[in-house]
């Protein structure tokens, strides 16, 4: 299978001999949910800028559909791979949330017509009707990230790139950011969430990508690699309590040994009930 | 002291956004506002005046759903500034008394008389009337629509997008400086003046370093969706209604009338 979006050899410097990503190489693949890991600095935003044309690599490349994309190209990365960022007040430009959310599809250059379904759908998406009309600073900062997810919803890219989506948002808005995230991922969109939640990451990704210092540490299916204590360590980076309670339920006998960690606590309760019976 | 600014631009623009005429054409409500403001001003007559103020008051009122009393607490800065300003005009200084009234001060005379009170008068009006007629414009329509109209009627796209995107960072800026200020005097920064200067130039310093990489990072956000160089929002139709127009022309017939009596 061919991948939607690759990254071969990445590397970008913002200072001179400093390389904020150093020789990157990522195949992502359709309908992934990749949780990407990693201390502040590691690189990840980077990687989102570079990969959705912002920021010029210093070197390798960039294939969408295995097509390499070229310095020309590049302008049109963001056409396919969207990038919500982490502060909403970053992302917000326009005077209402219908302008903020057509921003994109204007872009594309898109009839009138076909800008206003795209802005009413992804308003609808998101929930955020009742605020079409009302200015961004207005907005609470749970209803700011989700006006800067639907701004990306409008523009139907392919790969949707999210950075700490989860940083400053409440219990409630949490859960309902990850509704949204399954209901995308249900509907066959790639995703890539650059998270410091462990948790989060375990119960929700099919692969975690751990970069460390420019470059990817390790690949893999989140039990695999969140299991690896090297790889732990040297990312700096907790294990997911599930996985400590687990290996606390296995020591005491408690749970089957040969059985892989559960990735939620529904899981858990579900394969020790299993157990029981 | 940033504190009331920040709360007058939050009053204006808030009840711009909450106004019941928000829904009107917002180029039909510039041409409302600058065409009344021309005629109250041309016209030069109290009458026109007061009649300017009344019927803006009754629109903000009626149409806009505007509270009365944030009305008059809005007109109430500029009015303190116009009777200021009236009063200077009103009265003359003298060596000696002149006129119809005098008040004698120890080395000279504060003179009046009623033509000169009729004329300070008028001009208090007249000036009321044409905030009035801004007012107008400025309570009812949401800073990016007024832009969009501005840049219908040609000005320079640069100038568009500067006024748009400063309308934005104002917001930004003001988030971030009254946090900053919260944090100052958590940490008693405002107890003396001296620390108070100190604090406050710390503040503005820190402020335009953020500002600077805010401005960065608006920019990677941009590129991210496409933006090449021309800021474009879809704009929602608010079409004008014959009504509207109907009642435009009677308002100005009405005050072109009072003109001419």
């Amino acid at each position: 299978m061919q991948p939607v979006l690759q990254a071969k050899g990445l590397r970008f410097c913002y200072e001179a001999d400093k390389p904020a990503l150093d020789g990157v190489s990522l195949d992502i693949f359709a309908g992934e949910r990749i949780a990407v890991l990693g201390p502040n600095g590691a690189g990840k935003s980077t990687l989102f800028l570079c990969l959705t044309g912002v920021l010029a690599p210093d070197g390798g490349e960039i294939v969408l559909h295995g097509q390499t994309v070229g310095r020309k190209g590049r302008k049109r990365l963001c056409e396919h791979v969207g990038v919500v960022f982490q502060n909403a007040d970053d992302q917000i430009i326009a005077s209402t949330v219908a302008a903020e959310v057509s921003f994109g599809p204007m872009n594309l250059r898109l009839p009138r017509d076909e800008v206003a379904r795209r802005v009413d759908n992804a308003l609808d998406y998101m929930d955020l009707q009742a605020f079409r009309a009302r200015p961004p600073h207005d907005l609470s900062g749970g209803e700011k990230k989700r006006v800067t997810i639907a701004d990306m919803l409008a523009m139907q890219s392919e790969v949707l790139l999210l950075d700490e989506p989860f940083a400053s948002l409440d219990p409630a808005g949490s859960e309902r950011l990850e509704a949204v995230l399954a209901r995308l991922s249900d509907e066959g969109r790639t995703l890539l969430i650059a998270t410091h939640d462990m948790d989060f990451a375990l119960r929700w990704a099919t692969r975690a990508v751990v970069f460390a210092g420019g470059s990817v540490l390790a690949d893999g299916a989140p039990q695999a690699v969140l299991a690896d204590d090297t790889v732990l360590r040297r990312a700096q980076l907790r294990r997911p309590l599930l996985m400590e309670v687990w290996d606390t339920l296995r020591e005491r006998g408690l749970a089957p040994a040969d059985a892989p960690c559960p990735v939620s606590a529904g899981a858990l309760a579900r394969l020790l009930d299993g157990r029981a019976d | 002291m940033a504190h009331g600014h920040a709360h007058g631009v939050r009053a204006v623009d808030r009840l711009a956004y909450r106004s019941g005429m928000r829904d009107w054409n917002a180029a039909f409500k510039t041409v409302l506002a600058a065409g009344t403001l021309g005629l109250c001003l041309a016209a030069d007559r109290l009458a026109v005046s007061l009649c300017v103020i009344a019927a803006c008051a009754a629109l903000q009122r009626v149409c806009g759903r505007l509270p009365l009393r944030d009305y008059l607490g809005l007109l109430a800065v500029p009015l303190g500034f116009l009777l200021l300003g009236g009063l200077a005009v009103a009265v003359d200084l003298s060596a000696v008394p002149a006129g119809g009234w005098s008040l004698r001060l120890p080395w000279c005379c504060l003179c009046a008389d009623a033509d000169s009170v009729r004329f300070a008068a008028a001009l208090v009006c007249k000036a009321l009337g044409a905030v009035s007629a801004l007012y107008l414009l400025a309570l009812t329509t949401a800073a990016g629509e007024w832009v969009a109209v501005l840049r219908r009627a040609h000005l320079p796209a640069l100038l568009c997008e500067l006024l748009y995107l400063i309308y934005r960072f104002v917001f930004v800026l003001l988030d971030q400086s009254g946090r900053m200020r919260d944090a100052a005097g958590a940490r008693l920064g405002w107890r003396d003046f001296r620390t108070a200067c100190r604090s406050f130039g710390g503040m503005a310093g820190n402020l335009l370093v953020l500002a600077l990489r805010r401005a960065r990072v608006y920019d990677d956000a941009m590129a991210a969706r496409g933006y090449d160089g021309a800021l474009r929002f879809l704009e929602e139709d608010k079409p004008v209604r014959a009504a509207q127009v109907a009642g435009l022309l009677a308002f100005w017939a009405a005050l072109l009338a009072l003109a001419f009596l």
